[in-house]
C-alpha cells in the first residue's frame, strides 16, 4: 500500500498535504512555495508543463496553455460558449456533449487536462516523500476537494481525473467543509460555524454544526461559476474598453491580452494592501507604447461590488435553509484567495455582526482539511466526523416535462430514494428516465444528468407494472441508479448515458492513451528538474554578484578573467534555458558551476571568517 | 415501445421481523444495526419504520436533543468512512445503513414529516403524493369556493390597473379565512398529537384509529392549504 494524500484541486492553483504523525502537513517545494497553478502547456515538439512554466508560457505559447480548466469540468459546450472568448485556447463539443479543449492538433477533455494538474502534484508528493527517506513513497490514494456546489457531473468528471493521474480518488470532499475539518482541529468542540469560500472560479457558502467532533452540514449553497476570474474578467474588461476608445483594441494578440490579464491582477493584489494601485501593461505586439492606468480601491469596489452582491444573497439563502439567523452564527470561516479583497471582508463582516476569521492560511486550508479526512479514511480513527450534504435536488422528468423530486437538496448524504413507475400503454417492455439535479419545475431548467432505459419489463396491461427505480447518493455526493419491476421480482438493465460525462470506456481509453503520452511527459519532467536546477544556480550566482562586498573582492581575490567568465557563462545558461534543449542547459549549468567554484570558496571563506569574528562582514 | 415514466404512489413498506446475517447466516432482530452472533453491520433488508430504526418510542412528542444525540451516535457507528477497509458486503451495508439513518432522522425531526411518517407505518398514507392538490377537502369547500371568487375579483381589478399596494392588501383580506383555518389546524394537530401519545399501548384498536384518522383529516387539509397558499403567492409574485 502507497501513500495517501489530501488534494486541494484549484481553478487557479491547486495543492497537496497529507497527516504525519497526526498532525497535517503542507507539502511544499523547495523555495517553500506550496501552490501549483493550474494550468497546463502542451509545447508544439510534445512536451507537457504543468504549474508555474506553464504559467510563463502563457505569455509565450498562449495558444497551447491552458488554465482555469475547473470551470469546464462537467459541463456542455452550450454552457460555456459566452465566456470562451477571452480565452486564449480553443473551446469546442457537440452541443449537449463534454466540452474539448484544443491545444494544437490534441483535443483533450477537462479530466484529462486536469489529470495532468494531479500528476503533478502527485510527483511533488514522492519526491518529498522520498526526501523524507520513506522506503515506500508511491502515492496511490487521495482525497480530493470540490466545490460544495458541484453537481454530479463535476463530480464525476473530478473522480475520472483522479483515476487518469493513476490515483484511487478515496473521496471527493467538499471545500468548504474540508476548511471547516481544518479549523476543528484546533479543539472547537461545539457551535455553528458559517464557511464562506471564494475561490478563482468558484462561490461556496456551508454552514455547519459542530456537536461532539461531528462535523454536520446543515444547508450549503453556491455558485460554480463566480470567483477571482470573474473579478478579473471584469478589470480586463475595463482594459480593453478604454483602449477600444483610444482605438487600439481592434486585433490584439491573445498573448498581449494575457499580459493585460495578468496586470490587472497585478493591481487587484495591490489593492489588497493599498488604496491605488497601477495597471501597468508592459510594451507589447499591438500595445507598443504599454498601458498605465491608475486604479483607486473605490473604482475597484464600485465595479465588483455586484459580484460581492451575489455571494451574499446566496449565504442568505443557505442560512434561511439551515433556520438561523446571522446572528445565530458563532464563527464565520473565509477561505479561498479572494476573501483577501477587503470588500468582501467587509461585506461579510457586516453580514454576519463579527469578524471572520482567516487564521489558517486561506489558500492551504482545504488541502490540510484534505489530508486530515483522508487519514480519517485509511486509519479508522473516529474522533471525527463529516457528514455533508448534497447541495441540488436529485429529480426524474415525467409527463409534461415537469420535475418530479426524489432527494432534496440540503439532504445529508449518503441519501436514498425511490420512485415507482408503471407503464401507459399494454404490454410495454421499457421505459425511458431522465435523471436531473436542480430546483426548478420544469425539466428543462433543471440540469440534464443522464438519460437511461429501464428494459426487460414483463409484458403486462398497461398501469400494472410497479417498477422500482433507486437512486443513491454516495458519501462522495454521486448517484447511481438501479431498477426493478416488483411484482416479478425481475432486476432491470440500466444503460445510464452521462449528459456532460464521460464513460467508462473513455476513461479506459484515455488511459492507455495516457502511457503512450508517458515518454513525452517524462522528458517534460526532466526538462523541467533541468531549468528547476540551472535556476537555483542562477539565483544563487546572482545574489553573490549582488553582494555590497563583492566589487571589493574584484582583484583583491577574485581575478577580473574570472569575473568576465562567470558573466559570460550566467548568460549563456540564461539564454539556453529560455529555450527546450535540456542537454543544453544541463551542460550549461555544469559551467556555471564551475566557473564560479572559486567564488564560491572565497565567499564561504568570508562568511566562516564572519562567524568566527562575530562581525559583518560589511564592518571589517 | 417505450414512454415517459408515469409516477405511482408508493404502497406502504411491507416490513419483515428478522434480518439474516449475510456475513455469518445467524439470524437477526430487524431492528438490530449489527449481528448479534457475529457483531458485524447488518445489511438493511426492507426497513419501513423510521421510529424503530431510530430505537424512539412511536409517538409524536419527541424530544429534539435526544433524537439528534441517537442520529450522531448512530452515524458514527454506520458512517461509509469507516468501512473503508471492510469486505464490500459491510460497506454496501453501511452505505444503505447511512442513507437510511439519514431519511429517517431527516423525517422524525420536522414534526409535520413526523406526523405523515406515523400515518404511513400504521397504514394511513394521504391518499396523494403532494399533499392533495386535486381535491378539495369538504370541509373547505365553503372557504375555498368563497376565495376562489375573490381571487377573479383581485385578477380583474389587476387587469384594469389597480395600484400593486391595494391589490395587496385585497389578496391578505381575501386569504385571511382560510389563514385562520391553517392555525387552527395546527393547533388541533397539536391536540390529536398529545392525545395519541397519551393513548396507552394496549388502548383499544377502535380509538387509536379514531385519533389516526382525525389526524390524517388534518393532515390532508393543512397539505392543501399550504399547497394553495402557495401558488396564491408564485401568482402574486409572478405580476409583481
Amino acid at each position: 500500500m502507497g501513500k495517501v494524500v489530501g488534494i486541494d484541486l484549484g481553478t487557479t492553483n491547486s495543492l497537496v498535504a497529507y497527516v504525519k504523525d497526526g498532525a497535517p502537513v503542507v507539502i511544499r517545494d523547495a523555495s517553500g512555495d506550496a501552490l501549483v497553478p493550474s494550468i497546463v502547456s502542451f509545447a508544439a515538439e510534445g512536451t507537457v508543463f504543468v504549474g508555474r512554466e506553464a504559467q510563463r508560457r502563457l505569455l509565450t505559447d498562449p495558444g497551447r496553455t491552458v488554465y482555469s480548466v475547473k470551470r469546464f469540468m462537467g459541463r456542455g459546450i452550450d454552457d460555456v460558449r459566452g465566456e470562451s472568448q477571452l480565452l486564449p485556447f480553443r473551446v469546442s463539443g457537440d452541443p449537449g456533449g463534454v466540452v474539448r479543449i484544443g491545444v494544437g492538433e490534441r483535443d483533450l477533455t477537462p479530466p484529462e487536462i486536469s489529470a495532468f494538474v494531479l500528476k503533478e502534484l502527485r510527483r511533488r508528493a514522492e519526491e518529498h516523500f522520498r526526501e523524507e527517506g520513506e522506503f515506500d513513497f508511491e502515492v496511490d490514494r487521495a482525497v480530493i476537494t470540490v466545490p460544495a456546489y458541484f453537481n454530479d457531473a463535476q463530480r464525476t468528471a473530478t473522480r475520472d481525473a483522479g483515476r487518469l493521474a493513476g490515483l484511487e480518488v478515496l473521496r471527493i470532499v467538499n471545500e468548504p467543509t474540508a476548511a471547516s475539518l481544518a479549523y476543528g482541529l484546533d479543539a472547537r468542540n461545539h457551535g455553528t460555524i458559517a464557511v464562506y469560500d471564494l475561490g478563482g472560479g468558484t462561490f461556496d457558502i456551508s454552514i455547519l454544526r459542530v456537536e461532539d467532533g461531528v462535523f454536520q452540514v446543515l444547508a450549503t449553497g453556491g455558485d460554480t461559476h463566480l470567483g477571482g476570474d470573474d473579478i478579473d474578467l471584469a478589470l480586463t474588461g475595463l482594459v480593453l474598453a478604454e483602449l477600444r476608445a483610444a482605438g487600439l483594441a481592434s486585433s490584439l494578440p491573445m498573448g498581449t491580452i494575457q499580459a493585460i490579464r495578468k496586470a490587472v491582477i497585478r493591481a487587484k493584489w495591490d489593492l489588497s494592501d493599498t488604496d491605488a494601485a497601477d495597471i501597468l501593461v508592459e510594451p507589447s505586439e499591438g500595445l507598443p507604447a504599454g498601458y498605465r492606468r491608475p486604479l483607486a480601491r473605490a473604482e475597484f469596489e464600485r465595479l465588483i461590488a455586484p459580484l460581492v452582491e451575489r455571494t451574499l444573497s446566496t449565504v442568505r439563502q443557505a442560512l434561511a435553509d439551515a433556520s438561523l439567523s446571522s446572528q445565530q452564527v458563532d464563527e464565520v470561516v473565509l477561505v479561498g484567495g479572494s476573501t483577501r479583497v477587503p470588500l468582501v471582508r467587509r461585506r461579510v463582516e457586516e453580514l454576519f455582526g463579527r469578524p471572520p476569521r482567516s487564521d489558517v492560511n486561506p489558500d492551504e486550508v482545504v488541502a490540510v482539511g484534505a489530508a486530515v479526512q483522508a487519514d480519517i479514511l485509511v486509519s479508522g480513527r473516529r474522533e471525527m466526523l463529516l457528514l455533508d450534504v448534497t447541495p441540488l435536488s436529485l429529480g426524474i422528468e415525467t409527463l409534461g416535462g415537469v420535475t418530479s423530486k426524489i432527494i432534496q437538496r440540503n439532504s445529508t448524504i449518503p441519501a436514498s430514494g425511490r420512485e415507482l413507475f408503471t407503464t401507459g400503454v399494454d404490454n410495454q417492455t421499457a421505459v425511458d428516465v431522465h435523471v436531473l439535479q436542480g430546483e426548478r419545475e420544469l425539466a428543462a431548467d433543471c440540469r440534464s444528468l443522464a438519460r437511461f432505459r429501464l428494459r426487460g419489463i414483463p409484458p403486462m396491461p398497461a398501469g400494472l407494472p410497479r417498477i422500482e427505480v433507486r437512486f443513491q447518493i454516495d458519501a462522495n455526493g454521486i448517484l447511481s441508479v438501479a431498477a426493478g419491476e416488483l411484482r416479478t421480482g425481475v432486476e432491470q438493465a440500466i444503460d445510464v448515458t452521462p449528459s456532460y460525462g464521460l464513460t467508462d470506456e473513455e476513461v479506459e481509453r484515455m488511459l492507455i492513451e495516457s502511457f503512450e503520452h508517458a515518454e513525452a511527459d517524462f522528458d517534460a519532467r526532466l526538462l523541467i528538474d533541468a531549468r528547476n536546477e540551472a535556476e537555483t544556480v542562477v539565483q544563487a550566482t546572482e545574489k553573490s554578484l549582488r553582494r555590497p562586498d563583492f566589487d571589493a573582492l574584484v582583484g583583491a581575490e577574485v581575478p577580473p578573467a574570472e569575473r568576465a567568465g562567470i558573466d559570460v557563462a550566467l548568460a549563456a545558461l540564461k539564454q539556453a534555458m529560455a529555450g527546450t534543449d535540456r542537454d543544453a542547459i544541463g551542460r550549461l549549468t555544469h559551467q556555471l558551476n564551475d566557473a564560479t567554484r572559486h567564488l564560491a570558496e572565497v565567499m564561504m571563506n568570508r562568511s566562516l571568517k564572519e562567524a568566527l569574528t562575530g562581525k559583518s562582514v560589511d564592518s571589517v | 415501445m417505450t414512454s415517459r415514466p408515469i409516477v405511482v404512489r408508493a404502497e406502504t413498506n411491507p416490513t419483515e421481523s428478522v434480518a439474516q446475517c449475510r456475513t455469518c447466516g445467524a439470524g437477526a432482530p430487524v431492528d438490530d444495526h449489527f449481528c448479534p452472533s457475529c457483531s458485524r453491520i447488518l445489511s438493511l433488508g426492507r426497513h419501513g419504520d423510521y421510529f424503530a430504526f431510530l430505537g424512539v418510542p412511536r409517538r409524536l412528542g419527541l424530544d429534539a436533543q435526544d433524537l439528534e444525540r441517537r442520529f450522531r451516535d448512530l452515524s458514527r457507528q454506520f458512517h461509509p468512512d469507516y468501512f473503508y477497509n471492510s469486505p464490500p458486503a459491510e460497506r454496501l451495508a453501511s452505505l444503505e445503513r447511512s442513507s437510511y439513518l439519514n431519511d429517517a432522522y431527516r423525517t422524525l425531526r420536522n414534526p409535520g414529516s413526523r406526523i405523515e411518517h406515523l400515518l404511513a407505518i400504521e397504514g394511513l398514507a394521504p391518499a396523494t403524493a403532494d399533499g392533495g392538490n386535486a381535491t378539495v377537502p369538504p370541509s373547505l369547500l365553503e372557504e375555498v369556493f368563497e376565495l376562489n371568487e375573490q381571487l377573479d375579483e383581485i385578477r380583474e381589478l389587476r387587469q384594469s390597473g389597480t395600484d400593486a399596494a391595494q391589490l395587496r392588501a385585497r389578496l391578505e383580506a381575501a386569504t385571511g379565512p382560510i389563514q385562520a383555518r391553517r392555525d387552527e389546524h395546527e393547533r388541533r394537530m397539536a391536540e390529536l398529537s398529545e392525545r395519541w401519545d397519551s393513548l396507552a399501548p394496549d388502548a383499544p384498536a377502535a380509538e387509536r384509529r379514531a385519533t389516526l384518522d382525525a389526524l390524517r383529516e388534518c393532515v390532508l387539509e393543512r397539505n392543501y392549504i399550504t399547497n394553495l397558499m402557495a401558488t396564491i403567492e408564485r401568482e402574486a409574485a409572478a405580476n409583481g
